[in-house]
């Protein structure tokens, strides 16, 4: 959490800050404060004291004329630091009471002009997100995707439509594909809409990775409502997962799920608390079969949400911590949305998550010009598209690292070591802990290989 | 068939199949979506999932548990 923090140096440093002609630093403000990384680039600013014009006026009410004095046995400086997220409100409670310097401490909230939100313009296009990934230097290091299954568990893949704006062959594993019971169509050959704009983003990364289509939100199972499917139909999908990384030799798996879905309300829900609960419940089956597919060695992306608070989708109807379920599954890698700027898109949601405190893992690309599966104008958005860019990020490593080598659990820790730190010192509830970095990545598993050939 | 919620079972190999999941827990077939059948949780566990009413998964008891919501689900984008 970025914070600024009011001293009241000695006379003689305040007036240092508070005089035109000389610029003191934050180091001639203070040696350190406990559990704060001071921001050195910030130049301190002198703070003058208000105080009623009047005599026997209310000195904490802004309503009346006020004077203000600069004079330096009267004013304070401020600087500006960070500090942890998860230590934020004990800090921020005892810092004013462990000397006379601090006076207080003071969320220092993010100021922007123009996040990006859902009707924003595309920023960038997939070829940048292509850049930003490093895929010239991954391909030119192997990872490229080949023999990696990527399953993209969503409304079916037109592989027609991927292949003309990829321009590159696409494969889909007809025999490894799944179906949930009523839906009819063919794996690869469903229409253009969501799926494929998923199926798109994985292949930025890893083009030569082989599509296992499970066209779960297409199921219109009995007993549901006008919604684009049941979560009894994932657990089945996850089922039939589990069957085809069972069937891959165990010194080469690699089966990459991306999940660019979730659940929006609780108003089909179990309340939290109940035993049959699905947002709040690491009992509940579907959360069980995640973990189980983790354990047998699949990697698990889920995308974070779009209930971000500076623009959500407005179909969010959780009154807070919006990553539910699986989207916050400890055994899952929840991804956040960023745009090619690099700053978070507004409708990413932030974390606590609810099965998992520390969502979203980390961010990826999105809300760029991609797969034009919505529209020629429409960019590819939402975290249903940053999910998938990371996925095949994570296909791409599977090239050369199967799951024996390196297991999903110590994947994904090293994504959130490596990871691209935004806005605050290591983890934060924005951006968990970054943006993925492909080249740190691999630099990380260059190392690692170097050591474990020693 | 109203609304419907999943419950789950523990079956030794031998009774894994649907009609031993509903022999276990007591179950009618038009109180089972036999369509959605018996889908493995943890093959380790021998821990099962079968897709019921909501009022059959009610009566669920021991070794059953449930009912577990059925949530809809939607894809994540574009945002609206």
């Amino acid at each position: 959490m970025r914070v600024l923090i009011q001293l009241r140096p000695s006379p003689d440093v305040v007036a240092a800050v508070a005089a035109p002609d000389l610029t003191a630093t934050t180091a001639d403000v203070t040696d350190g404060l406990p559990g704060v990384a001071l921001d050195h680039s910030f130049t301190p600013v002198a703070l003058p004291r208000a105080r009623p014009a009047s005599a026997g006026g209310d000195p904490l009410s802004l309503h009346q004329p006020l004077v203000f004095s600069l004079a330096p046995e009267e004013a304070s400086v401020l600087v500006r630091g960070e500090i942890a997220d998860d230590e934020s409100s004990a800090r921020m409670a005892l810092l004013p009471g462990r000397g006379r310097d601090v006076v207080g401490v003071y969320a220092d909230p993010l100021i922007e002009t123009s996040l990006t939100c859902g009707g924003s313009p595309p920023v960038g296009t997939w070829q940048d997100v292509a850049r930003l990934l490093r895929v010239p230097e991954l391909h030119a290091e192997g990872y490229d995707g080949a023999g990696v299954a990527l399953a993209v568990c969503d409304t079916g893949v037109n592989a027609a439509h991927v292949r003309d704006h990829l321009g590159k062959d696409v494969t889909v594993d007809r025999g490894r594909s799944w179906n949930p019971s009523g839906v009819t169509g063919e794996p690869g050959g469903f229409a253009v809409d969501h799926g494929t704009m998923c199926a798109f983003d994985t292949l930025i990364a890893a083009p030569r990775a082989t599509l296992v289509d499970v066209p779960i939100l297409l199921s219109r199972r009995q007993g549901g409502t006008v919604m684009d499917g049941l979560l009894s139909d994932a657990v089945a999908a996850f089922a039939h997962l589990r069957a085809v990384l069972d069937a891959q030799p165990a010194d080469s798996r690699a089966l990459v799920v991306s999940n660019s879905w979730g659940s929006f309300s609780p108003l089909w829900d179990l309340p939290p608390g109940q035993p049959g609960n699905y947002s709040d419940n690491a009992a509940h089956p579907f959360n069980i079969i995640v973990g189980s597919l983790e354990q047998a060695g699949a990697d698990i992306l889920f995308a974070a949400g779009n209930c971000g608070t500076e623009c959500k989708d407005r179909r969010c109807a959780y009154p807070g911590r919006p990553i539910v379920g699986a989207n916050s599954h400890p055994q899952v890698l929840s991804v956040g949305g960023v745009d090619t700027n690099g700053e978070r898109v507004g409708y990413s949601s932030q974390g606590p998550g609810r099965l998992s405190d520390r969502k979203p893992d980390v961010c990826a690309y999105t809300h760029f010009a991609g797969s034009k599966a919505f529209g020629d104008d429409v960019p590819d958005s939402g975290t249903s598209a940053a999910c998938p860019v990371a996925a095949g990020l994570v296909a791409a490593i599977r090239t050369r690292w199967p799951a024996s080598r390196i297991s999903p659990s110590q994947l994904r820790t090293l994504l959130h070591r490596t990871a691209e730190d935004r806005s605050t010192v290591g983890f934060d509830y924005d951006y968990g802990y970054g943006v993925a970095d492909a080249a740190a990545l691999v630099a990380a598993l260059r190392r690692r290989a170097e050591r474990h050939r020693l | 068939m109203g609304r419907m919620v999943l419950v789950t079972v523990e079956l030794p190999p031998a009774e894994a199949t649907l009609e031993g999941a509903m022999r276990r827990l007591g179950l009618s077939e038009e109180e089972v979506d036999t369509a959605y059948g018996l889908v493995p949780l943890d093959p380790g566990q021998g821990l099962y999932a079968v897709r019921v009413t909501e009022q059959a998964g009610h009566r669920v008891t021991p070794p059953g548990e449930g009912p577990f919501a059925d949530p809809p689900i939607e894809p994540y984008g574009p945002p609206q």
